[in-house]
C-alpha cells in the first residue's frame, strides 16, 4: 500500500515537472510569442488610471493578435502592480525581466515610480514606453536610451496649457498657482512661470500654493488666492484633488471671478456632473472628445461597447504604447532590443491622437497637448469641452539644444 | 491686509476645525474612555463617506437624499463598531500598546481593501445638498453655506458630547470609567458594555462625519490617512481625552493651518506639527490633558 502511493506520487512528479518545463518560458513558447510586461499601479490615486490604461492596452493587444500578430507572433500581455511603491515596483520589474522573461514593458503611472524602475531595466537592457508617468526626467534629466516616452511630458503640457491661457486671456499679468506638492506638480509650475515670462515680460506670479497630494479641504487656499486678487490662475491639481478643489471654490464665485485653468479631463468631467463650471479651462492629454478623429471614435465606441464608460486619456495612451511597439517591431524586423531601438528612433505613427513620432535624441514622442473650455454637450450626458486647441508636440518639445544644455548639468553624454 | 480678507481666512480656518473636530472627537472619546488607540477610526470615517455615496446614489431623493444617506451611514458605521468591539478590541484591552496599534492599523489595511473591492479606485462625489448649495454672504464677502452647515454640526456635536458627559448619570459612570475603572466595576457596573456602548458612539460619530464630508471634497482612497494624521495632531494639542481640549485643539489646528497658507504656503503643514512639537515639550499630555497615570 506504502509503495504503491510512493509510485503513484513519483509519477504525478514526474508529470508534473515535464508540465512545468514546457510553462518555463524558453522551452516551448518564447519563439513563438513577444511578451509584454504591462507595470501599473493599482493602489491609491494610481488605481484608477492604471485600470483604464490595461483595458487600453487589452484592446490594442487583441486587434494585434487577432490581425495575425507582429512579424507573425502573438503578443503576450503580463500584468503586475507596483502599488505605487517604489520597492515593489522594483521587485515586480525585475520578476518581470528575470523570471517571465518579457521583451518589452509598458508603465507605470506614477513619475517617481518612473524613475526608480528606469535604473533597474535600462541595466537588464530591456525597453520600457512610457504612457502615463509624465516626468520630463525620465527622457531629458535622466535620459536612457531604454525609455520611449508618449505621453507629453511636464515640460510640454505646461508650456501648450499656458500658451492656451495667454491667447484667451492676453492682459493678465497677475498670476497665481496652485499644484499637489511633489515632482510633477512642481515641473509643471516651473514651466508654466518660464513660459509665462516668455510670452508677458512684466508677468507676476504673486503666490504659490502647495497643497499637499490628497488635500480634501482648499477653503484656505481659495480664500488666499482670491485675496491677492490675480488676473488668472494657473494650477495642475487633478484627480480627486480637482474636484475638491472645484467644489469648494464654486460657492466662492471663484470662477466667475477668475481666469482658471487646471487639468479637467474626462475622470474629473465625470466625478463633478452638473457641478463642473461651465467657462473653465481645462488642459489634457487625448481622451476622446478632446480628439474626435474617426480612429479616435471608432475605438471610443469599442471600448463603450466593453465597458460601460468612454476611454479617457489613459486608456488611448494605453493603446498608443502598444501599437507604436508593433510599428517599431515590424520596421525593425526584429524583435531584439537595441534593433527595435533604432527603429523607434524617428519612427512617425498615425495614432488615436493623430500623427506623432519618436525624437531620436531623447526618444520623447511628438505627442499633442490638449486645451479647452468646459461646456454642456448635448451628446453626452456629462460636460466636456468646446473651443478645442491641439498643440503638436513639436510646438512645444524643448529644443534639442535645451536638452543637451539640461544634460550637461546632468552628466548625461549621448 | 484688510480685514475683510483676515477675517475671511479666519472662517476657512473655522470650517477646516469644524470638520477636524467632528472626526477627532469621535477619536478621543474612545481612547479617554478605553485608553484604546483607534489608529482605524479614519478608516471608518473613509467606509461612512462611501456608505454614504452609495445610498445618496441608490436613493435618488434630490431635496433628502444626502440628509438620510447621513443618518444610515451613521448607524451602519454604529453596527460595524458593534462588530469590531465585540470580535477584536475587547480581547486588547489588558495587553500592551503594540498589541492594540497593530490590531487598529490591521484594520485600515482590511477597510482599504475592502473600499478598493467594493468601490474600486475612483473618486466620487456628492453635490452638495439643499439648501446648502451656494453661498452665504457675511460682510459682503461670500462664504459657502455648507461650511456653514458643518460649523453647525461641529457645534451641535460639541454641545451634545458636553451634556452626555457632564450633565447625565452615563456620563458620570463615563469620567469614573476613564479615571478607575477596576473602582467602577468593583461598584457593579458593567464597564465590558459600557466600553462597548462607548465604541459605537465613536464609530457613529466617525461615520456621521465622513458622510458630512463627502459633499465637501471627494470621496476617495486615502482619505483615511490624510484626515487621522491631522486628527492626532489635534488631539496630541488639546489633550487626548479630553472634550474641551479637542475643541481646542481643532481651533489651533484649523488657524495654524489658514494663516499658514496664507502667509506661508510651503510651511503651512509644518506650523500644525511645530505647534504640537511645542506642546509636547511644554505639556506633554495637552493642554487640557492629564498626566497618564
Amino acid at each position: 500500500m506504502k509503495r504503491r502511493v510512493s509510485k503513484g506520487g513519483l509519477a504525478l512528479f514526474a508529470l508534473a515537472s515535464v508540465l512545468v518545463a514546457f510553462a518555463q518560458p524558453g522551452l516551448l513558447s518564447a519563439q513563438d510569442t513577444i511578451k509584454l510586461g504591462a507595470i501599473w499601479g493599482f493602489a491609491g490615486p494610481c488605481h484608477m488610471l492604471s485600470e483604464s490604461a490595461v483595458k487600453g492596452i487589452k484592446i490594442a493587444v487583441e486587434e494585434i493578435n487577432a490581425g495575425g500578430g507582429v512579424l507573425g507572433k502573438k503578443l503576450e500581455l503580463i500584468v503586475r502592480d507596483t502599488e505605487m511603491k517604489v520597492d515593489v515596483g522594483a521587485r515586480e520589474v525585475k520578476d518581470l525581466i528575470l523570471r517571465e522573461k518579457v521583451n518589452f514593458l509598458e508603465g507605470p503611472c506614477s513619475s517617481g515610480v518612473a524613475l526608480a524602475l528606469q535604473v533597474i531595466h535600462s541595466e537588464y537592457k530591456v525597453l520600457r514606453i512610457t504612457t502615463m508617468a509624465n516626468t520630463e526626467a525620465q527622457v531629458v534629466d535622466k535620459f536612457s536610451p531604454y525609455v520611449v516616452q508618449i505621453v507629453p511630458n511636464t515640460y510640454m503640457e505646461a508650456i501648450a496649457a499656458t500658451r492656451y491661457l495667454h491667447k484667451r486671456y492676453p492682459k493678465a499679468k497677475k498670476f497665481c498657482t496652485i499644484a499637489p506638492d511633489y515632482e510633477f506638480g512642481r515641473r509643471e509650475e516651473a514651466a508654466f512661470a518660464e513660459e509665462i515670462k516668455r510670452l508677458v515680460p512684466e508677468a507676476e506670479i504673486v503666490y504659490e500654493a502647495w497643497p499637499k497630494p490628497g488635500e480634501k479641504d482648499f477653503t484656505s487656499f481659495i480664500t488666499a488666492i482670491m485675496a491677492k486678487k490675480p488676473d488668472a490662475v494657473h494650477s495642475s491639481l487633478f484627480g480627486g484633488d480637482l474636484v475638491a478643489f472645484t467644489k469648494q471654490a464654486a460657492p466662492y464665485g471663484f470662477f466667475e471671478k477668475i481666469p482658471f485653468m487646471a487639468l479637467y479631463d474626462l475622470p474629473v468631467l465625470l466625478a463633478l456632473g452638473a457641478d463642473a463650471p461651465d467657462g473653465v479651462m481645462g488642459f489634457g492629454r487625448g481622451c476622446f472628445f478632446m480628439d474626435p478623429n474617426p480612429k479616435m471614435m471608432e475605438f471610443a465606441e469599442k471600448y463603450r461597447q466593453l465597458h460601460g464608460v468612454y476611454p479617457d486619456s489613459w486608456a488611448v495612451q494605453g493603446y498608443d504604447g502598444v501599437c507604436l511597439l508593433k510599428a517599431a517591431i515590424e520596421k525593425a524586423k526584429s524583435t531584439s532590443t537595441e534593433e527595435v531601438i533604432k527603429a523607434m528612433e524617428g519612427l512617425s505613427l498615425d495614432s488615436l491622437r493623430g500623427k506623432f513620432s519618436i525624437r531620436a535624441l531623447d526618444h520623447m514622442g511628438t505627442v499633442p497637448c490638449y486645451q479647452g473650455v468646459i461646456a454642456k454637450d448635448p451628446k453626452y450626458p456629462f460636460k466636456i469641452w468646446k473651443d478645442i486647441s491641439r498643440i503638436p508636440g513639436e510646438e512645444v518639445i524643448r529644443s534639442e539644444e535645451g536638452v543637451r544644455e539640461v544634460w550637461k548639468k546632468t552628466g548625461v553624454v549621448r | 491686509m484688510s480685514l475683510d480678507v483676515l477675517f475671511n481666512q479666519f472662517m476657512s480656518g473655522i470650517a477646516r476645525g469644524a470638520l477636524l473636530f467632528l472626526v477627532a472627537s469621535g477619536l478621543s472619546l474612545t481612547f479617554g474612555v478605553l485608553r484604546v488607540l483607534n489608529f482605524s477610526h479614519g478608516s471608518l470615517y473613509m467606509l461612512g463617506a462611501f456608505l454614504c455615496y452609495s445610498i445618496w446614489a441608490h436613493l435618488l431623493l434630490p431635496a433628502l437624499g444626502f440628509y438620510l444617506a447621513t443618518i444610515l451611514s451613521a448607524l451602519i458605521m454604529g453596527a460595524a463598531g458593534l462588530l469590531i468591539e465585540l470580535f477584536l478590541l475587547r480581547r486588547l484591552y489588558n495587553r500592551g500598546w503594540p498589541e492594540q496599534l497593530l490590531a487598529t492599523y490591521a484594520l485600515i489595511l482590511i477597510i482599504t481593501d475592502l473600499v478598493k473591492w467594493r468601490w474600486g479606485g475612483e473618486f466620487l462625489s456628492i453635490p452638495r445638498p439643499k439648501p446648502f448649495t451656494g453661498a452665504i454672504f457675511l460682510f459682503d464677502f461670500p462664504f459657502p453655506a455648507y461650511n456653514l452647515f458643518v460649523i453647525g454640526l461641529g457645534a451641535a456635536l460639541a454641545v451634545f458630547l458636553w451634556w452626555l458627559v457632564y450633565r447625565t448619570r452615563l456620563g458620570d459612570i463615563i469620567r469614573a470609567a476613564a479615571h478607575d475603572r477596576e473602582m467602577v466595576s468593583a461598584l457593579g457596573i458593567p464597564i465590558p458594555w459600557l466600553f462597548t456602548w462607548i465604541f459605537v458612539l465613536g464609530s457613529v460619530i466617525a461615520g456621521l462625519s465622513g458622510a458630512v464630508a463627502a459633499p465637501f471634497g471627494s470621496v476617495a482612497l486615502g482619505m483615511d490617512i490624510e484626515i487621522i494624521v491631522e486628527c492626532f495632531a489635534v488631539v496630541v494639542i488639546g489633550g487626548m481625552g479630553s472634550l474641551p481640549g479637542t475643541l481646542l485643539g481643532a481651533f489651533v489646528v484649523g488657524q495654524v493651518y489658514s494663516f499658514g497658507i496664507m502667509y506661508k504656503p510651503e510651511l503651512a503643514l509644518a506650523f500644525i506639527f511645530m505647534v504640537m512639537a511645542i506642546v509636547l515639550i511644554i505639556r506633554p499630555w495637552g493642554i487640557f490633558g492629564r498626566p497618564e497615570r
